[in-house]
């Protein structure tokens, strides 16, 4: 009895032992249940709006749309810059959890690609993270769908569709239109299409000086996409707009001619249409395939495009400056004439002319003619069909070299024709200031002779003697010289006249008889035919010629080697009757302007003569 | 034949004494599972819905064949089962299937189990049947040692697997019924006081991962794209799901597959971003509602050994549905736990129905009285 008792007793007491101890777990169940409440109310309520945002960056992403670039037509609005589809592969560095795993993966599939993983790695990281860095730039068909299949292997890698800008010219074409690349890091501030590390930018020649205008807007979309970055679907999409299409006043069928012609020579050739201003060609050889700057190109090919002794990357026509020879003595005659020099007035020529010069020996210093035995008694028509030089000394000593500097910078030497071509160089036209402030000296009488015939610090350009000449021409009217048609300058060339008819007309008939009379120096080049072109040569030294050299006999041009000898210029015009072009030629070391330069500016006058009397723009609608 | 007619009413009796809004409550969860699973898969019933309903049938088949065995078979062969459940733990380094450099599985018949998630119940019955089993005069070491000792065997052999995770809960199970037995509270304060002074010491033992784990959960931002990148994704999944919810198979976070294990460990948070606080609200509801009958029905029963084993059972429960909801929100380190009837998984399924049928036969026979052993 008492044993049952007491487990009876225990029993109880046991009972309400576990069903307190039940009690109390169940109240701390009720606990922990009301702690995951209270978090899920706080998480799901409270701060539901940060994790909304948080939860949208998780699955949107922004990506920028490649503006097509604008397209380059010529005058007759021929293409000569287009844009092709081509297949690329680009790598987002914030969309791939391995970068190099994904890398890898891609050089396994495509083994003969070429694929340098630490470079790309090292292009990858200097960029910002959501930047998408292309990787390869040229892809097959076959490689393309081969990267679409097995995308999943492929975090953060996308194939896609891009732009390559083609150039329909090939090398005739590349000095002037340039070529676009990869955009640079110092452009990165400048270029808002810098976002796309596939978008590319003009680096030199038009591309470059009107980017602006080519490169077009950026377009954007936001994706949905999944954890690995895929695209799921678009959200939202503003279209990229391409780039505004460029008018260049350059005939491409011409500016291909003149290529031709210059072939296996190193010059250029310039064409202007003395009415207008307009440039319907500007040649440069030797060249370059563009094309080949569309693919990232071989440091190899890169240096020796840069080390050839031909400067195939110089556009010759505005970058390269030489002395303009004789070509500057109708420039020189003008400015007599304006000082009151006739045109009437004789003197004469025995092969050289002496100055006094007491620093020499003899007391004097000797400038020589071009023809040692003289020219005898020489007007100024007749000093510009034989050019000779000793009349020129005469007369530029007499109007001194302010005058000289003056007439020609008013026809455009010695400043740049085209502002907007950032490779373009300017040329000196030099002046007792300009040698005081360049070269820190007085000038010297001898200097002035110099600059007389076109030597010394005179330096022009292929475009600034075209446009001066053009400007000569055409009885004096001051043209706006044009590359590309604009809508605040088409057709709005500037009719003031800088130089007084009569004189130009005395000018005018002497480059006629330099090249159509016998005894002129270009009379082997004249054109026979109802259009006739005229023009002066011109022919600059490289080399000071030494006293001793000049004893025994001159060496001739063919004798020396390549970089010692002569440039050979022409600047000439036709049709003579009712002038419409002028046309500069110059042949880097290539003797004598009369010998080198003038068949060339010859060939090309025909070529306009029988072709293309009228060139004309065709005006583009509907691109 | 009297035998047989007996057999049969008194299973129609046991049929008709079963708490039926508990089972109710069952199977609406496996319910949501289902219907989760089949967002999960993107409207395709054939992959994971389907199997899921596969292993619940198999559930239910296991939950009714214990209920129709006799409570006192059940308490006899307690140890028996207990002791099975622990070869099939023992055998696992040897047939196991190792997967993510942990060996938890074998293979039956074809079929993958994971024995740890059986031996959460299977401790419980073994410890229910010694508790019922001693005096309140035993000594310390009956009251505490021994059954510390039977706790720590499963425990043990589960971290070796390894499985912290489940080893924490088998152990936190067991140490539920100490405490419902009635074990002197002063224990409880000695024991939690010497596992926090050990915690240092225990801290060497870990692997790396598991370190990772728990330092992650500390710091969720110091590994945003390994550890720390399930807790983040998991909470921005919930907290941009809003009081509402993004829809039904609207979940950006799981559709995008920006969430981790979402058919298993992260299955409420998939749950919680398309039915949003309404929907995660209504699901701890039907959590809390199923706890609380199931104490009420384990109080209700009139042996020591059916109280323990209900409420054991219902703790294990618990243990699994707070750790795996306090894992997803990131109150708790990410553990691989899943949520019980609604996470895709054939062991944890079969496992508490195992249980839930224990409870239920508790249940139905809550009024026998079971004698007292020498245990």
């Amino acid at each position: 009895m008492k044993k049952s008792g007491k487990f009876i007793f225990q029993k109880y007491d046991t009972e309400n032992l576990i069903n307190r101890r039940a009690a109390l777990v169940t109240i701390a169940k009720a606990g922990v249940f009301s702690v995951l409440v209270g978090r899920l109310a706080y998480l799901q309520i409270a701060e539901n709006s940060n994790y909304k945002k948080l939860s949208d960056n998780n699955r949107i992403t922004h990506r920028f749309l490649e503006p097509e670039r604008g397209i380059i037509f010529d005058l007759q609005g021929r293409p000569i810059a287009i844009n092709k589809q081509k297949y690329e592969i680009i790598i987002i560095k914030e969309e791939t959890r391995d970068l190099e795993k994904s890398l890898i993966n891609l050089k396994s599939l495509l083994p003969h690609a070429n694929i340098d993983i630490e470079k790309i790695l090292k292009e990858v990281n200097s960029r910002k993270k959501f930047i998408p860095v292309e990787i390869i730039d040229d892809l097959t068909w076959e490689d393309f769908s081969k990267i679409n299949v097995n995308i999943h292997k492929l975090e953060g890698i996308y194939p896609q569709i891009g732009f390559k800008r083609y150039y329909t010219q090939g090398e005739s074409h590349s000095h002037l239109i340039g070529y676009v690349s990869p955009i640079g890091k110092n452009e990165e501030e400048t270029n808002p299409l810098s976002k796309l590390s596939t978008a590319k930018a003009g680096k030199i020649g038009v591309e470059k000086a009107k980017d602006a205008i080519l490169r077009g807007k950026l377009g954007n979309k936001n994706i949905e996409v999944n954890a690995s970055g895929r695209e799921i679907r678009e959200l939202d999409r503003v279209n990229s707009v391409q780039g505004n299409y460029i008018q260049l006043t350059i005939d491409s069928e011409l500016q291909k001619f003149c290529y031709e012609r210059l072939k296996g020579l190193s010059g250029s050739v310039s064409v202007i249409n003395v009415k207008n201003g307009e440039f319907y060609a500007l040649a440069s050889s030797p060249s370059y395939d563009p094309n080949i700057f569309s693919k990232s190109i071989s440091n190899e090919t890169w240096e020796n495009l840069l080390s050839d002794k031909y400067k195939p990357l110089i556009n010759k026509s505005i970058s390269n400056q030489y002395p303009p020879g004789s070509t500057i003595k109708p420039f020189v005659a003008l400015a007599a004439l304006e000082s009151g020099v006739s045109h009437k007035e004789t003197f004469f020529c025995d092969g050289k002319h002496l100055i006094e010069d007491t620093s020499l020996e003899s007391g004097y210093k000797t400038f020589h003619c071009w023809k040692k035995e003289g020219h005898g008694n020489v007007d100024m028509t007749k000093a510009i069909k034989v050019s000779c030089d000793v009349y020129f000394y005469q007369i530029a000593r007499r109007i001194g070299i302010n005058k000289i500097a003056e007439v020609c910078k008013r026809y455009g030497l010695g400043e740049k024709v085209f502002k907007s071509l950032y490779e373009e160089k300017s040329g000196v036209v030099p002046n007792k200031q300009w040698k005081l402030e360049n070269v820190g000296s007085r000038w010297m009488v001898g200097e002035t002779l110099s600059a007389g015939i076109g030597q010394g610090y005179f330096l022009t350009t292929a475009a600034q003697l075209s446009l001066a000449l053009a400007q000569l021409i055409n009885n004096g009217m001051k043209l706006s010289p044009k590359l590309i048609y604009d809508n605040e300058t088409s057709n709005a060339y500037n009719e003031r006249i800088i130089a007084d008819p009569r004189y130009l007309k005395i000018i005018k008939n002497a480059l006629d008889e330099a090249t159509n009379a016998p005894g002129g120096t270009s009379y082997r080049s004249r054109i026979i035919g109802n259009y006739k072109m005229a023009g002066k040569t011109g022919t600059s030294q490289v080399r000071a010629i030494s006293i001793k050299e000049r004893e025994e006999g001159l060496i001739k041009n063919k004798d020396l080697p390549w970089e010692k000898r002569d440039h050979g210029l022409f600047i000439g015009y036709g049709p003579t009757t009712d002038p419409k072009y002028a046309v500069s030629v110059i042949v880097e070391h290539g003797g004598s302007g009369s010998g080198s330069a003038a068949p060339i500016a010859s060939d090309i006058f025909k070529y306009l003569f029988e072709k293309k009397l009228n060139l004309k723009r065709n005006e583009i609608f509907n691109v | 034949m009297f035998k047989q007619n007996n057999f049969y009413s008194s299973a129609f009796a046991k049929l008709q004494s079963i708490n039926y809004p508990l089972l109710g409550l069952i199977i609406t969860l496996f319910f949501v599972g289902l219907a989760a699973l089949y967002s999960i898969s993107n409207g395709d019933f054939s992959s994971w819905p389907l199997k899921h309903s596969q292993r619940f049938i198999f559930g239910l088949i296991i939950f009714f064949l214990v209920i129709f065995f006799d409570l006192r078979l059940i308490f006899g062969y307690a140890y028996v089962i207990f002791f099975l459940s622990i070869i099939s733990l023992v055998i696992i380094p040897f047939f196991g299937i190792e997967s993510n450099g942990a060996t938890r599985w074998i293979n039956i018949a074809g079929i993958s189990l994971q024995p740890s998630e059986f031996v959460k119940y299977t401790l419980i019955l073994a410890l229910a049947k010694y508790f019922h089993s001693i005096n309140n005069d035993s000594s310390f070491i009956k009251t505490l040692i021994i059954p510390l000792i039977i706790t720590m065997v499963p425990v043990s052999l589960v971290i070796t697997q390894p499985d912290l995770g489940t080893a924490l809960i088998i152990l936190l199970g067991g140490i539920s019924l100490f405490w419902i037995s009635g074990l002197n509270y002063k224990y409880f304060i000695v024991g939690v006081f010497s596992i926090l002074c050990s915690l240092p010491v225990l801290w060497q033992y870990l692997k790396e991962y598991q370190k990772d784990r728990v330092l992650t959960f500390f710091n969720p931002e110091r590994d945003p794209l390994g550890n720390g990148y399930h807790i983040m994704q998991s909470k921005i999944a919930l907290g941009s799901g809003g009081i509402f919810g993004k829809g039904y198979m609207e979940g950006t976070q799981s559709h995008l597959n920006f969430l981790p294990e979402m058919q298993t460990d992260f299955i409420f948070t998939m749950l919680g971003e398309e039915f949003g606080f309404i929907g995660t609200l209504l699901l701890l509801l039907m959590y809390a509602a199923l706890i609380t009958i199931s104490i009420r029905l384990a109080l209700k029963s009139r042996s020591l050994f059916s109280k323990y084993l209900s409420l054991g059972v219902c703790n294990v429960f618990f243990i699994y549905v707070f750790v795996n909801i306090g894992m997803v929100t990131g109150l708790l380190p990410v553990v691989g736990v899943p949520l019980p009837f609604i996470s895709y998984g054939g062991s944890s399924m079969l496992a508490v129905m195992f249980g839930f049928g224990l409870l239920m036969n508790c249940y139905i026979n809550r009024n026998i009285i079971i004698e007292k052993t020498n245990y």
